[in-house]
């Protein structure tokens, strides 16, 4: 899909292989391997703090948020592996974006992400991350700006 | 008071002798006719809300297009038809429960209303401070939470009757809770999680005893198996419709006349009210008395149409019915390497509550959901029971009286297909 965003090439990724998987189930089983295949390391214990956890979900879910140059790079964890998938598209896909940036990833977005293989709870749940990561670079540009 | 209902008339449509035919039954609720990703739709989540019959959504498409008004209101020909029929489901509410009279019979939108009825009036007025209200290790939040909000409000004691690690209650555990400082027993006739059963006459014959009260959260009961309030003896017996094939937003809390007649208003507005003046408002009897304002009118009518389906049905061929998938379902999941059933008591309706070794419940429940198979997942409102039973939360399959041994294939055939996927 088209972005006027720039740094969004892991998102295009993501978007370009589902695309190409015109079997439903098949995109579902692509999620699961991507939960499957991600790095339990590139999120430490010490992270699993309860002021990285999401509140709301069904599964566990944390979200840790380390800021360089200006720019938001997550990293997450869920304890359920179809939750762990969309975790690691969605901090791969939005990582790098400055918090202005991170404020104009939209619904459509996240949609594109999915492409129907999830159930609409599960989509709320992506929602829930993006709104989630917004407010953490919103949160970093107001306190940058209090400085 | 009104009439009393004669005690030789068994219910509407009493037809206990007849046969169950389960895909007779299927073909009268046309969701299950459905797919869901172009898989056929295996419902197994009773437990949490039931499908319609036609019986009930014809039932309520002929109200709207043919007689609804307002009821118990109205000097004209649709208020008086749709207040009759209001008022026959209330009958037909009354006779399903074997009340003594359908005056015993309050309309709530759910389970949750009735029971924070119970807790705000008769609550509020005959219990004080160090008063006990025993509930059960397995309730549902529903019949927590009103009673730790009047623990607040009035300093009563809530004890907790324990019950084993395989979900069962036992008797003499509760009897242990049980003193002369016990004033309501409030608790489930069946475990929304474990599907564990509690005998409740000899709960009542026990609390009375003690000169407590008793009032029976009938959520999960009353789907699964019939049910006698004046047998059971029971104070109050609290259902949802919406679980008994009904619409939602309707429910109904018996309550014996005598107790619910000491019991002061629930909501003050229209229709509970004898007379209002600005000095001083005198209130209806019972059951108006708690129904203020416009009630669920056709939700009502709708309910008294599924009561009487799963009476024509019989409720002792549903019971058994599905008795014999539960039969099948222990049989069928627990030979599949990894599967853990969460609560396995002696006595238990049909619900199985399981995890699978090594995967996450939503997990499975997700990929449940891709192979057509709808079940619930999670803490089931029921955050303390898993406290107890040491889990985070489980994936539930419900049965109803719709469900085949075919639904059950289809679920352990869903539960590989998860270990595949997710292994």
């Amino acid at each position: 899909m088209s972005t006027e965003l720039s740094n969004l090439e892991r998102y295009q990724e993501f978007v370009d292989s589902l695309e190409l998987i015109d079997d439903e189930d098949m995109r579902f089983e692509y999620i699961i391997d991507i939960g499957k295949r991600a790095n339990d390391d590139d999120f430490p214990e010490v992270f699993k703090v309860d002021a990285n956890l999401m509140h709301g979900c069904m599964s566990k879910v944390w979200i840790a948020d380390r800021i360089e140059d200006g720019r938001h790079y997550f990293s997450g964890f869920s304890d359920a592996i179809i939750v762990k998938g969309l975790v690691t598209m969605m901090i791969e896909s939005f990582s790098g974006l400055t918090g202005d940036e991170l404020q104009d990833i939209t619904a459509e977005h996240v949609r594109h992400l999915n492409l129907g293989a999830l159930t609409t709870q599960r989509q709320v749940g992506m929602m829930a991350m993006l709104e989630h990561f917004q407010k953490l670079g919103r949160r970093a540009d107001e306190s940058q700006a209090a400085e | 008071m009104s009439k009393i209902l004669p005690l030789q008339d068994a219910g509407p449509g009493d037809n206990s002798l007849t046969a169950f035919d389960v895909e007779k039954v299927r073909a009268d609720f046309p969701i299950l006719a459905r797919e869901v990703y172009g898989k056929p739709l295996v419902f197994l989540d009773n437990g949490a809300s039931a499908q319609k019959p036609r019986a009930v959504i014809d039932c309520v498409r002929e109200v709207y297009e043919s007689y609804y008004a307002n009821v118990h209101r109205g000097a004209h020909y649709l208020s008086q038809r749709s207040t009759d029929a209001f008022e026959e489901a209330r009958v037909t509410v009354a006779k399903f429960l074997n009340a003594k009279t359908e005056d015993e019979v309050i309309f709530t939108s759910n389970v949750t209303e009735a029971i924070n009825l119970v807790a705000a009036t008769w609550g509020r007025k005959f219990l004080g401070e160090g008063d006990e209200v025993i509930i059960t290790e397995m309730e549902h939040h529903a019949n927590i939470v009103p009673w730790q909000l009047l623990r607040e409000e009035k300093g009563i004691v809530l004890k907790i009757a324990p019950i084993r690690d395989n979900g069962e209650f036992v008797l003499e555990d509760f009897k242990a809770c049980l003193n002369p400082r016990t004033k309501l027993v409030a608790i489930t006739e069946c475990s929304n999680v474990l599907g564990s059963r509690v005998p409740i006459k000899e709960v009542t014959r026990l609390s009375h005893d003690q000169g407590a009260l008793v009032l029976v959260d009938g959520a999960q009961g009353i789907v699964h198996q019939p049910v006698d309030v004046q047998d059971l003896d029971c104070d109050f017996y609290a259902f949802t419709g919406h679980k008994l094939y009904g619409p939602s937003g309707i429910g109904a809390l018996y309550g014996k006349w005598d107790v619910l007649n000491t019991m002061p208003p629930y909501q003050g507005g229209g229709d509970m009210i004898e007379r209002v003046t600005f000095e001083k408002t005198t209130f209806k009897e019972p059951p108006h008395r708690f129904e203020a304002g416009t009630p669920p009118i056709v939700q009502a009518i709708g309910l008294g149409a599924a009561v009487n389906y799963v009476a024509d049905l019989g409720m002792e061929n549903i019971s058994a019915h599905e008795h014999g998938i539960l039969a099948y379902a222990n049989e069928r999941l627990k030979a599949i390497e990894g599967f853990k059933v969460v609560g396995d008591a002696p006595d238990k309706a049909a619900i199985i509550s399981f995890l699978v070794e090594g995967l996450h419940p939503f997990d499975v429940a997700t990929v449940l959901d891709r192979q057509g198979v709808a079940v619930r997942v999670g803490q089931h409102c029921a955050e303390p029971l898993m406290d107890r039973l040491g889990i985070e939360g489980t994936v539930r399959a419900s049965f109803g009286l719709y469900n085949t041994r075919e639904d059950v294939d289809a679920l352990a055939g869903a539960i590989e297909k998860a270990k595949e996927l997710l292994a």
